[in-house]
């Protein structure tokens, strides 16, 4: 058992999401950053899926009541055991009575910490990640709270030495401004040109209400090309006939902030929705933090899918890496 | 004597007082003991208590009422007695 | 004219229509059963909407450009004059003007178009009813159907099946209200719908449903195969109740004995759209007889 000492500001269960069930308007949940999710899974000889914990800009302080592997990645909030301080992106050995505990966020905003044979929380839908809005999944659907006691699961799949560590190359770093790609598009043409323009070049500042069902930004207002609107849309230029929301999209309600949504976002609506991150940038739109810069870079299908394989192609150094 | 910087732990909104019609938790010039709420920060929609890690007088605050701060920044001066 | 869009690397999005119609909503419901049908390798979700639908695929195993070239084929052969939706008619009983929703209606006046009247009222005055009585007896008149599932878990796009003139429109707030009564009953744009659980939202708000939509731990019959009641394509009709009757509804939810009354119908899009009243008093018949 891992005893919850103090929460820290967000920590939730997360896996790899609740999928198959968007079109009862269910959002997948799960990691926000996949890559350093799995990563840490890995580093303990997990199953990609298992159970992580995602722990957000202030991290818990947690007391091991048993012998664990574990491993952080993610961004740089720095971890201590026994307040010494511990490598992350390293494969770590924790004894029955260490604790583990954080200093301030220095870059990125999640971190993940794995457990050699997971968080074990019921299964919801397929999943165990926490959907805190409906109360579903994780720990008794919610983030956790002092006193928690959370169980380490049986889904190790192979031991990874103690001392293994990501290389370098591996790990992503993050600045206090972000570059993240999109593909322009779904009703993008209900956007003025200049307006489009507008969204590609200004820098773009993340408000405090970002968390894991969107990120909103302050910038200038954009521009919605006029028409009579369209039966059943509603009377805002912004409006549209209620629609399904792709994972990443970015809409602008009434032109004035846009909103990425995210992993728990709402699954549909009646707003324009001009552009999508594409999925290998999602993993990066979790370590932005609020304040922080971000300009959208449009790319095609093609550099999306080409991104995707690259970072397939960096998993699977984490695996070989991790397999000896 | 020594001035100790309150910094910020996290990113969000800075707030003087526990709600838009109270007092501030603490004037400049005031006396606080170590575990006082000094101010708020809110993120995510969560509110997080900043707490004064000593005793000592707020010397003065850096930011102000409602505006953004960043992780780690400098969010009031202790002058520890 | 259908457009074909790339919501990044994993979501297509089929717009067949920029405004509302049973044809546009009937079409994306035979396009994505055929999606669901062919078994395409990497399909993860499958999502028909108002008059658009949307696919999620995993690019590794199925190509979003191939994939695209099927949906397209698939449009220009599936027709709505040969598909027939096998679905619920449901009684959805409605108490109006109840006080929950009465008290969140007046919480967020300043958010409104008209801070001076109730959502109701509002609503009654800009589609011409002389009272807001008249505007609940159109609304409970005719039933709907559930055109789109979704926001959140189980929240039904409900859009009623009368002529576009008859139809009842109104806009959402002008700022979204940061909490609405769960089970809510609301209507904004062409579209009513029930809020499963309590949280944001823009709907203009008339009043309560007596039973749930959503039961995340089932205690009800409806829900053991699903936490969410509805289903797209099934159609709902929304009944006045008054207080006692909703008290008793409520009762029996506390007790796990309620059950939504329903009927099963086959009917083509071909009944709905030739004579909407025709078939809406065929709809109401078969509930009730």
């Amino acid at each position: 058992m891992i005893k919850v000492i103090n929460p820290g500001l967000q920590t939730t269960v997360q896996d790899l999401g609740r999928m198959g069930y968007y079109e009862i308007g269910m959002p997948p949940s799960g990691a926000m950053d996949k890559y350093s999710h799995r990563a840490a899974n890995l580093l303990v000889g997990n199953d990609e899926f298992a159970a992580t914990l995602e722990i957000t800009y202030m991290g818990p302080t947690l007391e091991f009541q048993q012998d664990a592997v574990i491993a952080l990645t993610g961004g740089d909030i720095p971890p201590r055991v026994n307040n010494t301080p511990v490598s992350m992106w390293e494969t770590i050995q924790v004894k029955s009575g260490d604790q583990l505990s954080f200093d301030f966020v220095k870059q990125g905003a999640r971190v993940y910490l794995a457990i050699a044979g997971g968080f074990e929380v019921p299964t919801v839908l397929g999943s165990k990640s926490t959907y805190t809005l409906c109360g579903i999944g994780g720990y008794e659907g919610r983030a956790l709270q002092t006193g928690d006691l959370l169980k380490v699961g049986d889904g190790m799949q192979r031991p990874v030495r103690v001392g293994t560590c990501v290389p370098k190359g591996l790990i992503p770093e993050f600045s206090r401004t972000h570059e993240i790609r999109v593909i322009m598009g779904l009703c993008s043409y209900r956007l003025t040109d200049e307006s489009k323009d507008r969204f590609l070049s200004l820098e773009w500042t993340v408000t405090p209400e970002a968390n894991r069902v969107g990120y909103r930004f302050k910038g200038e207002r954009l521009n919605f090309v006029p028409r009579e609107q369209p039966f059943g849309a509603g009377s805002n230029p912004s409006n549209v006939v209620d629609l399904g929301y792709p994972i990443g999209s970015i809409q602008v309600p009434d032109g004035v902030e846009p909103i990425c949504l995210l992993n728990d976002a709402v699954t549909g609506g009646g707003y324009a929705t001009i552009a999508t991150v594409i999925s290998t940038d999602l993993n990066r739109m979790a370590q932005i933090k609020t304040n922080e810069k971000v300009r959208f870079l449009p790319v095609t299908l093609d550099e999306a899918l080409e991104a995707r394989r690259v970072l397939n192609d960096r998993l699977n150094q984490i695996k070989q890496i991790t397999n000896k | 004597m020594s001035d100790h910087t309150v910094m910020s732990p996290i990113p969000g909104v800075f707030y003087r007082k526990p709600s838009p019609d109270q007092e501030d938790y603490v004037k400049e010039g005031q006396h606080v003991n170590a575990g006082d709420i000094l101010c708020l920060i809110e993120v995510m929609k969560n509110f997080y208590e900043v707490k004064a890690e000593t005793n000592g007088v707020i010397e003065r605050f850096c930011v102000e009422n409602e505006d953004v701060v960043d992780a780690g920044q400098q969010i009031a001066i202790l002058r520890v007695e | 004219m259908t457009r074909y869009e790339h919501g990044g690397d994993e979501f297509i999005f089929v717009e067949l229509a920029e405004e509302m119609s049973l044809e546009a909503n009937f079409k994306a419901m035979a396009i994505t059963n055929k999606v669901r049908e062919k078994q395409y390798p990497g399909i993860i979700d499958i999502c028909p909407s108002n008059a658009s639908y949307m696919v999620r695929v995993n690019p590794d195993l199925f190509h979003p450009e191939q994939l695209i070239q099927e949906l397209r084929t698939l449009e220009q052969q599936v027709t709505i004059d040969d598909f027939e939706i096998s679905a619920r008619i449901v009684d959805v009983p409605i108490l109006f003007e109840d006080p929950w929703t009465h008290e969140a209606v007046m919480r967020f006046r300043d958010r409104h178009q008209d801070p001076n009247s109730t959502d109701l009222e509002y609503a009654a005055r800009i589609n011409g009813y002389q009272s807001k009585e008249a505007l609940i007896q159109a609304i409970t008149d005719f039933p709907y159907l559930v055109s789109m599932v979704g926001f959140v878990p189980g929240l039904p796009w409900c859009y009623q099946m009368v002529p576009r003139e008859q139809q009842i429109e109104v806009p959402k707030y002008v700022r979204p209200r940061t909490f609405t009564p769960e089970r809510a009953f609301g209507f904004g744009g062409a579209f009513a719908v029930i809020y499963p659980v309590q949280g944001a939202g823009g709907y203009q708000l008339f009043g309560v449903a007596a039973a749930p939509i959503y039961q995340k731990e089932p205690t009800l019959p409806d829900f053991q195969d699903s936490m969410t009641f509805p289903r797209q394509g099934d159609i709902f009709r929304y009944r006045k109740i008054d207080r006692d009757e909703f008290d008793t509804i409520r009762m029996q939810v506390e007790q796990g004995t309620f059950r939504y009354l329903t009927k099963e119908i086959t009917f083509t899009p071909h009944d709905v759209i030739q004579n909407p009243k025709q078939f809406s008093e065929n709809v109401l018949g078969r509930l009730y007889r």
